[in-house]
C-alpha cells in the first residue's frame, strides 16, 4: 500500500541494528579515508624508500659476509655454537631481508600508533569532537568507522611495501628464495601494526588530553623498540613477553615455516582486550566543548 | 624570564618522566651485564673482531668487548643516543610551534616582549631541558658503570661519550627549533623533525652495512660522534665539531630570521 513508509521502516530497522552494534558510518569512514591520504602517500614513500635502500646493498653484505665465512670454519665448534646464531642462515637472502625488515616495522609501528592514538584525541584537540558528537552517529560507530578507515590505510601502505620489497628482492638475490617464507616475514609487518594500532586506539580513549600524539605515540613505540633492541643482545627469552616486536620471531618463522603458535594467540588477545576496552572507556568518556 | 619559568614549569613533568626512563634504562641495561658476563669469554670477543662491520651492527655488539662493562656499555649507548636525539627532537620541534597549536600564540604574541625575546627564552629553555637531561644520563652511567667494572678507571669513556650524545642532542634540537619556524603548518614541526631524525639514522646503519657510501657519514650525524670512534680510535674529531658547530649555528640563526616574520597560524 504504502511501499514508501515500508521502506522508510526498513531502512529505520536496519539502522538501528547497525547502530545499536556499533557498525561503521560511511560518512566518518570515508572523511577519514580522505584526511590520511597525503599521510599514506608519504608512509608509503618512506617504506619504500628505506626497503630499497637497505636492500641494494645485499649484494655487497653478501661479499663481506661470505669472506667472514671462511674466517669462522676456523674455529672450534664450541664457540660457534656460542655464538648462537648459524652464519649460513644470515648470509642467505632471507637473513639479510629480516634484519632490514626490523626497520621497516618500526617505521610502520609508528604509523600505526600515530593513527591510533590520533583517533580520539585529534578530535578533542582540535575542538571538532562537539562537532562530531552532535552528529546522529553513536560513539561506537564513530570509534569503528575511525579503526577501519586506520586498517584500511595500513592494508594500502603493505601492499604498495610488499610489491617494491618483492620486487627489489627478486633483482639482488644471488640465489632463489622462498617466497612463501618472504611474504611470511614480510606480513608480520601488518600483524605488529595491528597490534600498535589498538594500543594506540586505547591510549587515545583513556588519557585525557593528548598534548602532542607525535610525541606519545613515538615515546611508546620506542620504548617497546629499545626493550627490544636489548632483549636481542642480551638473548633473554622472558623479555620477549614485554615488547610486540618480538612476538613474531622471524627466525623462528624461517627455521619453521610457521608462527609462534603462544605468540600469535598473545598478539591476539591484546588486540581484542585493548579495542574492546577502547569502546568500554570512549563510551563513558566526558568530552569536553571548547 | 617569565617565559623560561613556564616553559620550565610545563615540561617538569616530561622531562622527570624522560630522566627516570633513563635511570632505569642505564641501570637495567647494566644489571643485565653483570648477569650475562660470563658468556662473552674471550675466543668470542676475538671472532667478534674478525668479523666485518656489517655483520657486526647486525649483532649489536659492534667491535666492543662485552666482557668489561664498559665495553658491553658502549655497545648499549647507540640506544641512548637515540632516544637522547628523540628527546631533543621532541623538545625543539615543540617548544615554539606548541604555541600555535594550542592557539596560545595570539596570547603569548600580544605581551610586550619581542618575538626574538621569546625564542630566546624559549631556546634557554630547551636547552635546559636537554643538559638535565644529559646530566642525569651521565651521572647514572657513571654510577652503574662504575658500579659493574671492577675498580677499573671509566669516567673518562663515559664522559667522551656523553659528550658526544649533547653535541648530537644540541643538532637536532636547533634542527627541531628552525624547521618549526620554517615550515608554514605548524603541526608539521615534529613529525618532520623525527623523520629527519630517523632518516639519519637509518643512513647511519646503512653506512655499517655498505662502505662504498661512506662518504654519507657526513651527513648523519649519528655518525659524528661515534662510540666506537670516541672510546678506541680518534676521539672527537676537529672536522665532526666543525660541522655540528655550523649545523647549530645555522638552525639556531634560521630560527630567529624565520620566526621573526612568521604570519603565524591562529
Amino acid at each position: 500500500m504504502f511501499p514508501e513508509i515500508q521502506l522508510y521502516q526498513a531502512a529505520e530497522v536496519a539502522e538501528n541494528t547497525l547502530h545499536l552494534k556499533g557498525g561503521a558510518n560511511m560518512n566518518v569512514f570515508l572523511y577519514e579515508l580522505r584526511s590520511k591520504a597525503k599521510s599514506l602517500a608519504v608512509w608509503s614513500i618512506s617504506l619504500i624508500f628505506v626497503a630499497v635502500f637497505l636492500l641494494s646493498m645485499y649484494p655487497t653484505f653478501y661479499k663481506n659476509a661470505s669472506l667472514f665465512k671462511d674466517v669462522l670454519e676456523g674455529y672450534p665448534v664450541a664457540v660457534r655454537k656460542a655464538f648462537g646464531i648459524s652464519m649460513d642462515d644470515i648470509i642467505k637472502f632471507l637473513g639479510y631481508y629480516s634484519y632490514v625488515f626490523s626497520y621497516v616495522v618500526l617505521l610502520g609501528a609508528i604509523q600505526a600508533m600515530n593513527y591510533g592514538v590520533a583517533a580520539i584525541s585529534k578530535e578533542v584537540k582540535l575542538k571538532t569532537a562537539d562537532f562530531l558528537m552532535t552528529k546522529p552517529i553513536k560513539r561506537g560507530s564513530i570509534l569503528t568507522s575511525k579503526i577501519l578507515s586506520s586498517l584500511v590505510i595500513l592494508l594500502i601502505t603493505d601492499a604498495v611495501y610488499f610489491l617494491s620489497a618483492f620486487i627489489m628482492a627478486k633483482s639482488v638475490a644471488k640465489e632463489p628464495f622462498s617466497i612463501k617464507l618472504f611474504f611470511m616475514i614480510s606480513v608480520t609487518l601488518l600483524f605488529v601494526e595491528i597490534i600498535f594500532l589498538s594500543i594506540g586506539v586505547l591510549l587515545s580513549s583513556v588519557v585525557r588530553k593528548v598534548k602532542s600524539t607525535t610525541s606519545l605515540s613515538l615515546g611508546v613505540v620506542f620504548a617497546f623498540y629499545i626493550i627490544g633492541m636489548i632483549q636481542a643482545i642480551l638473548n633473554d627469552d622472558n623479555m620477549k613477553y614485554l615488547t610486540p616486536f618480538k612476538y613474531f620471531d622471524l627466525s623462528y618463522i624461517m627455521k619453521n615455516s610457521s608462527y609462534d603458535i603462544h605468540f600469535s594467540i598473545i598478539s591476539l588477545l591484546i588486540v581484542v582486550v585493548s579495542i574492546a576496552l577502547s569502546y568500554v572507556f570512549f563510551q563513558k568518556r566526558d568530552i569536553y566543548a571548547m | 624570564m617569565n617565559i623560561y619559568i613556564k616553559e620550565m614549569k610545563s615540561s617538569t613533568k616530561s622531562l622527570l618522566i624522560w630522566c627516570l626512563v633513563m635511570i632505569a634504562f642505564v641501570a637495567s641495561s647494566m644489571g643485565k651485564y653483570a648477569a650475562s658476563s660470563s658468556i662473552s669469554g674471550q675466543s668470542l670477543n676475538d671472532m667478534i673482531s674478525k668479523m666485518p662491520d656489517a655483520l657486526k651492527s647486525m649483532f649489536g655488539s659492534g667491535s666492543f668487548d662485552l666482557s668489561k662493562a664498559i665495553g658491553f656499555y658502549g655497545a648499549m649507548f647507540i640506544y641512548i643516543v637515540l632516544m637522547a636525539a628523540l628527546h631533543a627532537s621532541l623538545i625543539g620541534s615543540n617548544i615554539l610551534s606548541k604555541e600555535e597549536d594550542d592557539k596560545t600564540a595570539e596570547f603569548l604574541m600580544s605581551k610586550p616582549v619581542p618575538r626574538a625575546k621569546v625564542i630566546t627564552s624559549k631556546l634557554f629553555a630547551a636547552l635546559t631541558n636537554i643538559i638535565i637531561f644529559n646530566v642525569v644520563t651521565f651521572i647514572s652511567s657513571l654510577y652503574f658503570v662504575g658500579y659493574y667494572s671492577k675498580g677499573e678507571n671509566t669516567t673518562g669513556d663515559v664522559l667522551k661519550l656523553m659528550l658526544g650524545v649533547l653535541a648530537l642532542q644540541f643538532i637536532y634540537m636547533s634542527l627541531g627549533l628552525c624547521l618549526s619556524a620554517f615550515l608554514k603548518n605548524p603541526r608539521l614541526a615534529s613529525p618532520f623533525t623525527i623523520g629527519v631524525m630517523l632518516a639519519t639514522y637509518i643512513l647511519s646503519l646503512a653506512i655499517d652495512i655498505d662502505s662504498h657510501i661512506s662518504d654519507l657519514k657526513y651527513i648523519t650525524p649519528f655518525k659524528y660522534f661515534d662510540a666506537k670512534n670516541l672510546m678506541y680510535g680518534k676521539g672527537f674529531e676537529i672536522i665532526y665539531i666543525v660541522i655540528s658547530a655550523l649545523i647549530v649555528v645555522f638552525c639556531i640563526g634560521g630560527t630567529y630570521v624565520f620566526y621573526q616574520k612568521r604570519d603565524l597560524k591562529i
